[in-house]
């Protein structure tokens, strides 16, 4: 996967992860990808839903270690 | 779906901070259009000086070191974001003349008006969130 961008959220809690992901998608291309690590648990529900309603595409998420990895593809 | 949100803080303690400003930051972060009217002690939490010292509920005060261990931004760290990322805040005219406030008190950026004006935005917003 061809990540354009990688934002570390670790240790934040809400709501500081999603205007992390905002302000970091605001910055790429249609189609490019953002990395997003987090550790917040409440982002497994949250940056999907997020990126649901800005119509983005999340192509993968793992879980290493406790920390969370998003790939979110910008629309 | 509406593109917009209306919320009302009428109430002025740390919790109450958190659930306003923290709904506030996220809708806005999702690209929605974000005001709040801030009414009676609501209009604590944009208080120059008040809106250090938010107090936690009676007897809730052990949960200070579960916000610290959280990590979770101070208030005044999420009203910065908030009005970074676009939200409006008014506050209610007719609280501050009771309660001998004027707009100075209150931290930059903000709007005074009344009922009407919060009335006109929120008819076309969804959800209309108050606390």
């Amino acid at each position: 996967m061809n990540v354009s961008k990688t934002i570390d959220a670790t240790g934040l809690s809400c709501p500081m992860p999603i205007v992390k992901v905002k302000k970091a998608m605001d910055t790429i291309n249609s189609g490019e990808v953002l990395e997003v690590l987090a550790t917040d648990q409440g982002t497994l529900s949250d940056i999907p839903a997020w990126a649901k309603t800005g119509g983005h595409t999340i192509l993968e998420q793992k879980t290493i270690e406790e920390v969370l990895y998003f790939y979110i593809q910008k629309s | 779906m509406s593109e917009r949100v209306a919320i009302i803080a009428a109430n002025g303690g740390l919790f109450d901070g958190y659930k306003v400003f923290n709904i506030a930051t996220a809708a806005a972060a999702s690209e929605k259009e974000v005001q709040i009217f801030f009414t009676f002690e609501g209009l604590n939490l944009i208080h120059k000086q008040g809106m250090h010292h938010l107090e936690m509920p009676e007897g809730k005060e052990h949960f200070a070191e579960g916000f610290k261990k959280a990590n979770v931004p101070s208030i005044p760290e999420l009203v910065e974001m908030a009005q970074e990322l676009g939200v409006k805040f008014i506050a209610c005219q007719m609280t501050m003349d009771v309660m001998g406030l004027s707009k100075d008190d209150f931290i930059e950026g903000i709007e005074v008006g009344g009922a009407v004006t919060f009335l006109e935005y929120a008819k076309d917003a969804s959800p209309t969130l108050t606390f």
